[in-house]
C-alpha cells in the first residue's frame, strides 16, 4: 500500500493540569489511505477529538504529544514539523457557528487558503472562491462570497466551512462530528457532499462521530474509542454484523431500531472515567455487564478476533485464551463474571 | 435615546439646583448684600427666580438649547459663560484625548502581551501590575507622579525637564494650545509646540488615563485568551495562516471588539477624574472649573457646566455605536 | 420546636460542639467591653441624631458604665503612652518601650481577630457536619471554590483586616484622637527631659507643636519616637499628631459610608431590576431611561454638586456629614449595579416557574422576592464588593478636595491632602502611606469580587466588560 496518507503508531497525547496527568489519548495506532474513509466512534469524553487535534498539530498547554508518531505521506510530524504540511490536512469542525471568523467575510477567509496554497490573488481569488462556493452547494455564491458568517444558516456555514477546506487542496481531510450540530436534514446533506467530495478528489477521511448510524452511512473502516484506547477496530461491515467488545454491542444496541422487539432502548450505565494513570485493568470493567475478576486486574491487550481476513481486533479479555471466561453468545446478556 | 437622556438629565439638574434646599440667589451675594432685600432682589430676578417655577425651567433649559448660556456671577465675575467655556474646555478635551490614546497604546497591547504569553512570569507581572495601578486613587497617583518627576534628576539620573522638548513653566501647569487657535493644522505644522503641549500634559494625562489604562488591559488580556481558543483560530492555523498573520488578523482583530465600550465608557471615568487631576496638576480645564463654581456657590454656572457635561458624554456614547458598527459586522446588520 | 430543642441539647452533649461554644464564649468574654461599648455609643449616636430627644444624662451613664467592664484588648489593659524615667518605661505595659508595648497590642488585636474569624469559620464546619439536614448544598461548592482561589483569599484577607482595623481603630492607635486631635490642650503627658535629667509634664498641643512633620527640618519619620518620648509607627502629620492614629480612625468613617451606600444602591438596584425584568415593557425602557439620564452625568461631578447643594440641611450634619456621603453615593451610583444585575434578573423573569406561579396568582411582590431575588444576590455580592473599592476611593478623593467628611473627622483622602505640599521633602510619609493604604484595600476588595465571582458562577467569563472592577472615578 503506497497509498498511505496517514499513519499513527502508539500516540499517547496527556494533559498536565495543577492536580493531575491526563492520559486522553493513551496509544492507539491507525492509518489512513487515499480515498479511504476511516471512522474514530466513542462518547464524548473518549478522546476522539484530542487524537484528531494531535493529528493536526493543535494540542496546546498545557496538552502535550508524549509519545508516538504521527506520519503524514511519510514525513513524521511529531516534534512540529506541521508547518511543511498545513494545507495538506483540512479540518471541518463540530459547530460551524465558531469556526468562521465573525469579522471577516466568507470569501476572504476563503481567499486566505487560496492564496497560501494556490498563489491566488485579487479578482481569480475571488473567482475561485465563488466556485468553490458552487462546488459545496451553495447558491447565488457570486453574492454569497461577500457575506459575513452570520448571515449564512448553519449548514451553509458548514459548507462554506468545507470550502475554505477544499481551497488548501488537501489530501486528508479531518471531519469532527461535522454534523453533530445541525438538522437532521442538513445532516444528510452535509454527509453525502463529503462523500461526493471525497470521491472526487480522492481524500483520505479521518471521521469522527459519537453517531453509529453515521459511521455505518459514510467509513471504511472503524476504531472504536474508549477512555483514551481503542477497544476495537474493524472494517465497517465486519464491526456491525460481529461486534465483540462489550462497549463495541452497547454502542451498536443502543442505535433506535437495531435491537428486535423490546420497548426500550438498551443503554450502557455510567460515563467515561478519566484516565490519570497507566492502566493496570481494563478501563471498561465497571460498566462491563462481562466484566470477571480478571478485568480488575489485568490491563487488555489488543488481540485478532473474527474473520481473519478483515483485519478485525479487540482488546478485551474475553477473547483472550489466557483467561478463562469464554465470549458470552451475542444477543444474551450475561450477568456478571462472578462464575469464574 | 439621546434626547430624551439629555433632557432629563438636565432637568435633574435644575432640579436639583434651584429647587434645592439652597437658594442660588443667596448663595451668590456676599453676607452684607443677602440683607440688602434690593440686592436680592435683583439677583433673584435676574436668575429669573421671581418667575412661577415651571417658566422658569422652561426658560432655562430653552436658553440652554441655544447656547445662551448667560453670564458668570461669582468665578471670573460677569464674563460669559460661553466664553469661559471656549477657554477651559481645549485643555480638557487636550488632555482627554492624550489620557485616551496614552491608555489605549499601553493598556491595549500590554493586555494582548499577557493574553498571549498567559501564565508566564511576564504575564503575571503584567497583570498584577495593572490590577494595582487601577486600583490607585488618581489623585494621590498624581501627587505621587510630581514629586517623582520634580525630583528625576535625583532618582532617575536625568532630569525629566531637560529631555525632549523645553518646558518654560514647571513641569505641571496649563498646557500652551493657543498656537493652534484657529488654525488646527498648526498641530503638524508647529511640532514643536505640539510636543512641549503634549509633554506639559503627559503626566496628567497618564494618571487620568490610570484606571482606564487598566481596564483595557484586563480585558484586552481576557479577550485574547478567549480568541486564541476559538475554532476559527484553529482552522486559520490548520488552513496554514503565518503565526504573524494569524496573531494580527485572526486573533487581535477580534479581541478588539470586547475592547471597544470598555474605551468608551472609559470617558465616563476621565470627565469625572478631570475634576481631580486638574487640580492636582494645575490645569485650567472645565473639570477645573466645575469644581471652582461648585465650591464658590456659583450654582447657575454648575447647572450649565453640567448640562455641557452631559452632552459630552451623550456624545461620546453616539461615537461608540458607530465605532461598534465599524468593528464588528454583526452589530448594525442584526438592528435593521 | 421540639426538634430546635434536642438538637440544643446534643449540641451540649456533643463534645466538639460544646468546645466550640465554649471557645466562643471566651472569645466573646475578652472583649464584651468593647462589644457592649460599640452597641451602646451607636445606640447613642442613632438617638442623638434624632431630633427631640433629650436624653444625654441617662445614655452618658449607660455609657460611663459600660466603659468600666474590663476587655483584654483595650489600651487601658496594654498601655503603650508611658514615659522613660531614667532608668526604665514607667507606665507602659511590663515596663515594655513604647513602641514595643504598641506593637503587643496590636499584633493581639490581630491575633484575636483572626481568632474570631477562625471560631466562625469552625463552627459553620460544625454545622455543616453535623446538624445541618442535607448533606450538600451547592453553596458548599461555592464556599469550596472559593478556597481553592488563591486571588479572591488573598483579598477576603486585606478586606478583613481593613474591617478590623476599622472596628478596633481605638485600640489599634498609639494614642486617641481626643487626646492627641481633638482636644490636644485639654490633655497632659509626662517625658523624659534629658536636658534636665528629670520626668517633665507638658500639654500634648505643646508636644504635637514640637513634633510637626513639615519638611527636612522638622520631620518625625515613621517609626521613630518624638521628643517627648512618643512613639509614632507612621510618624506624624504636617501639625504633630500621629498619623497612624489619624488613618486607623479614618479606616472606619471610610468603611461605614462605602458599606452603607453600596447596601442602599444594591437594594436600590435589585428593586428596580427586579421590578423591570418582572414587568418588562415600558417600566423597564422608563428605568433604562432614568438610568442613562443619571449615568450621564459623571458620578463625581454629580457627588460634588450635590454636596454642595446639599451641605447646609441638617442630614449633613449626621456622623461629620458621612451619612449624607453614603446617600448621594447610593442615588448616584445605584445605576451601574443595576445594569449589572438588569440581564441576569430579565434572563430569570424568562424561567417557566415565574410563569407557573404567575398563573396560580401569586403576587408580583412575592414572586420577585421568592423566586427572583434569590438568583441575583450572588450577582449583588460581587457587584458590592468591586462597588466597595471605587466607593473608597471617591470619598477619598472628595475628602482630598475638601468636599464631603467633614474636618476634623480624620479621612484618608485628608492625609494625602494635608501631606501633598511636603511629598518632597522629608515628610513624604504624610501622603504615601494613606495612597498606599487605599490602593491596598481597593486591590483587596476588587480581589474579593473576582473570588467570589469565580465561586459562585465558575463558567463566567471575566471578559464581560461589567465586571471590571471598580477602578479610578477619582
Amino acid at each position: 500500500m503506497s497509498d498511505t496518507l496517514l499513519e499513527v503508531e502508539n500516540l499517547r497525547t496527556v494533559f498536565h493540569t495543577d492536580k493531575e496527568t491526563i492520559h486522553a489519548v493513551d496509544g492507539v495506532s491507525f492509518d489512513v489511505q487515499r480515498g479511504e474513509t476511516v471512522g474514530l466512534v466513542g462518547e464524548s469524553g473518549s478522546g476522539k477529538s484530542v487524537t484528531a487535534r494531535s493529528v493536526l498539530g493543535l494540542v496546546e498547554e498545557p496538552g502535550v504529544i508524549e509519545e508516538g508518531s504521527i506520519e503524514f505521506c511519510g514525513d513524521e510530524l511529531v516534534g512540529g514539523n506541521w508547518d511543511e504540511h498545513r494545507g495538506d490536512i483540512a479540518i471541518v469542525f463540530q459547530d460551524p457557528m465558531n469556526s468562521l471568523n465573525p469579522v471577516y467575510t466568507v470569501g476572504n477567509q476563503i481567499k486566505e487558503a487560496l492564496r497560501i496554497h494556490q498563489g491566488l490573488r485579487g479578482q481569480a481569488a475571488t473567482d475561485a472562491a465563488i466556485e468553490l462556493l458552487e462546488d459545496v452547494g451553495i447558491p447565488d455564491a457570486a453574492r454569497r462570497v461577500s457575506e459575513y458568517p452570520h448571515q449564512f444558516s448553519g449548514g451553509m456555514r458548514q459548507r462554506a466551512v468545507i470550502a475554505i477546506a477544499l481551497a488548501c487542496d488537501p489530501d486528508l481531510l479531518v471531519c469532527d462530528e461535522p454534523t453533530t450540530a445541525l438538522d437532521v436534514t442538513i445532516q444528510a446533506q452535509i454527509l453525502e457532499l463529503l462523500d461526493e467530495l471525497q470521491r472526487e478528489e480522492d481524500l483520505g477521511v479521518l471521521f469522527i462521530t459519537h453517531d453509529m448510524g453515521v459511521i455505518e452511512e459514510t467509513t471504511d473502516r472503524v476504531n472504536v474509542m474508549y477512555a483514551g484506547e481503542f477497544v476495537e477496530s474493524a472494517p465497517v461491515e465486519e464491526l456491525f454484523d460481529d461486534p465483540k467488545h462489550p462497549y463495541t454491542k452497547g454502542l451498536l444496541a443502543s442505535i433506535p431500531g437495531r435491537t428486535a422487539g423490546g420497548d426500550r432502548l438498551p443503554t450502557i450505565e455510567g460515563e467515561v472515567p478519566t484516565s490519570t494513570s497507566e492502566p493496570t485493568e481494563c478501563r471498561f470493567a465497571p460498566r462491563c455487564p462481562h466484566a470477571f475478576d480478571a478485568c480488575d486486574e489485568v490491563h487488555p491487550e489488543r488481540i485478532a478476533v473474527g474473520d481473519p481476513d478483515a483485519d478485525h481486533e479487540t482488546a478485551c479479555l474475553l477473547y483472550d485464551d489466557e483467561f478463562e471466561e469464554s465470549p458470552p453468545e451475542d444477543g444474551v446478556v450475561a450477568d456478571g463474571g462472578e462464575t469464574a | 435615546m439621546a434626547i430624551p437622556v439629555i433632557w432629563l438629565g438636565t432637568s435633574m439638574t435644575w432640579y436639583i439646583i434651584f429647587m434645592g434646599p439652597i437658594d442660588p440667589a443667596t448663595r451668590l451675594l456676599s453676607e452684607g448684600q443677602v440683607r440688602n432685600p434690593a440686592a436680592y432682589e435683583a439677583a433673584q430676578t435676574q436668575l429669573g427666580l421671581n418667575q412661577p417655577p415651571l417658566q422658569h425651567y422652561v426658560d432655562w433649559l430653552s436658553s440652554l438649547i441655544v447656547f445662551d448660556l448667560g453670564r458668570t456671577w461669582l468665578l471670573y465675575q460677569g464674563s460669559s459663560v460661553n466664553a469661559l467655556i471656549m477657554d477651559f474646555l481645549p485643555r480638557t478635551l487636550w488632555l482627554g484625548f492624550w489620557s485616551v490614546l496614552i491608555a489605549i497604546f499601553i493598556g491595549v497591547p500590554l493586555g494582548f502581551y499577557a493574553g498571549m504569553r498567559s501564565n508566564t512570569v511576564a504575564d503575571y507581572v503584567a497583570s498584577m501590575g495593572g490590577i494595582v495601578w487601577r486600583a490607585m486613587p488618581n489623585f494621590w497617583l498624581g501627587i505621587m507622579l510630581l514629586a517623582v518627576l520634580g525630583s528625576s534628576q535625583a532618582i532617575f539620573g536625568f532630569s525629566w525637564e531637560a529631555i525632549g522638548p523645553n518646558l518654560t513653566s514647571g513641569i505641571s501647569g496649563n498646557p500652551d494650545l493657543s498656537y493652534m487657535a484657529g488654525n488646527p493644522i498648526a498641530f503638524f505644522t508647529n511640532p514643536n509646540a505640539t510636543l512641549q503641549a503634549i509633554k506639559k500634559v503627559a503626566p496628567a494625562a497618564i494618571v487620568l488615563g490610570s484606571a482606564s489604562m487598566g481596564n483595557e488591559m484586563r480585558i484586552g488580556r481576557t479577550a485574547v485568551l478567549e480568541v486564541k481558543n476559538q475554532d476559527y483560530v484553529e482552522l486559520a492555523k490548520v488552513k496554514g495562516v503565518s503565526d504573524r498573520a494569524l496573531v494580527y488578523k485572526h486573533i487581535l482583530r477580534n479581541a478588539l471588539v470586547p475592547l471597544v465600550p470598555i474605551i468608551t465608557s472609559e470617558a465616563f471615568l476621565l470627565i469625572g477624574g478631570s475634576v481631580l487631576v486638574e487640580s492636582v496638576f494645575g490645569i485650567n480645564g472645565i473639570g477645573y472649573l466645575f469644581f471652582q463654581a461648585a465650591i464658590q456657590g456659583d450654582l447657575p454656572l454648575v447647572g450649565t457646566l453640567m448640562y455641557v457635561f452631559i452632552l459630552m458624554i451623550v456624545g461620546i456614547n453616539l461615537i461608540q455605536d458607530v465605532l461598534y458598527t465599524l468593528i464588528d459586522p454583526r452589530v448594525g446588520l442584526e438592528g435593521e | 420546636m421540639s426538634v430546635n430543642g434536642s438538637r440544643v441539647a446534643d449540641a451540649f452533649t456533643d463534645g466538639r460542639t460544646a468546645l466550640w461554644a465554649l471557645v466562643g464564649l471566651f472569645l466573646f468574654l475578652l472583649e464584651a467591653g468593647a462589644v457592649l461599648n460599640f452597641v451602646v455609643s451607636l445606640t447613642i449616636d442613632g438617638l442623638l441624631a434624632i431630633p427631640g430627644v433629650d436624653a444625654v444624662g441617662f445614655l452618658t451613664a449607660v455609657e460611663n458604665a459600660v466603659r468600666e467592664i474590663p476587655t483584654l484588648l483595650s489600651r487601658e489593659t496594654i498601655p503603650n503612652q508611658g514615659y522613660f524615667d531614667g532608668s526604665g518605661y514607667e507606665g507602659t505595659f511590663l515596663g515594655l518601650s513604647p513602641a514595643m508595648a504598641w506593637a503587643f497590642r496590636a499584633t493581639l488585636v490581630y491575633l484575636y481577630a483572626f481568632a474570631a474569624f477562625g471560631w466562625g469559620v469552625w463552627g459553620y464546619r460544625i454545622y455543616r457536619r453535623e446538624y445541618r439536614a442535607a448533606d450538600w448544598t451547592p453553596r458548599d461548592d461555592v464556599f469550596d471554590r472559593f478556597r481553592g482561589h488563591k486571588w479572591g483569599i488573598f483579598g477576603l484577607v486585606i478586606v478583613f483586616m481593613f474591617v478590623t482595623m476599622a472596628v478596633f481603630a481605638p485600640a489599634l492607635g498609639p494614642t486617641t484622637v481626643d487626646q492627641n486631635m481633638r482636644n490636644s490642650y485639654g490633655h497632659e503627658i509626662d517625658y523624659w527631659d534629658s536636658d534636665s535629667g528629670s520626668v517633665e509634664t507638658i500639654l500634648v498641643g505643646d508636644a504635637n507643636l514640637d513634633s510637626l512633620s513639615q519638611g527636612n527640618d522638622q520631620n518625625v519619620e515613621p517609626w521613630t519616637y518624638d521628643d517627648y518620648g512618643r512613639f509614632h509607627p507612621f510618624g506624624t502629620m504636617q501639625d504633630g499628631s500621629d498619623l497612624f492614629t489619624f488613618l486607623v480612625v479614618g479606616s472606619r468613617i471610610s468603611l461605614v459610608i462605602g458599606v452603607l451606600s453600596v447596601a442602599l444602591s444594591a437594594s436600590i438596584a435589585a428593586t428596580l431590576a427586579l421590578t423591570s425584568a418582572y414587568y418588562k415593557g415600558r417600566v423597564d425602557l422608563s428605568m433604562v431611561l432614568v438610568s442613562d439620564a443619571v449615568m450621564a452625568m459623571p458620578q463625581l461631578l454629580l457627588l460634588i454638586m450635590l454636596t454642595t447643594v446639599l451641605r447646609e440641611s441638617w442630614i449633613n450634619e449626621v456622623y461629620s456629614g458621612g451619612f449624607l456621603l453614603a446617600l448621594i453615593f447610593a442615588f448616584t451610583g445605584w445605576t451601574y449595579m443595576w445594569r449589572s444585575i438588569r440581564g441576569p434578573a430579565l434572563q430569570i423573569s424568562e424561567r417557566e416557574w415565574i410563569d407557573a406561579a404567575r398563573s396560580f396568582g401569586q403576587r408580583p411582590t412575592t414572586i420577585m422576592r421568592k423566586h427572583m431575588l434569590p438568583y441575583v444576590t450572588g450577582y449583588l455580592l460581587i457587584y458590592g464588593s468591586m462597588t466597595l473599592g471605587g466607593a473608597i476611593i471617591s470619598i477619598a478623593g472628595l475628602s482630598y478636595l475638601g468636599l464631603g467628611v467633614a474636618p476634623p473627622t480624620p479621612e484618608w483622602g485628608r492625609a494625602v491632602n494635608l501631606g501633598q505640599d511636603y511629598v518632597r521633602t522629608g515628610s513624604w510619609h504624610i501622603s504615601l502611606i494613606p495612597g498606599i493604604l487605599i490602593t491596598l484595600v481597593v486591590t483587596g476588595f476588587n480581589a474579593l469580587g473576582d473570588g467570589i465571582r469565580d465561586a459562585i458562577d465558575p463558567q463566567s467569563d471575566s471578559a464581560g466588560g461589567e465586571t471590571a472592577g471598580a477602578g479610578g472615578g477619582a
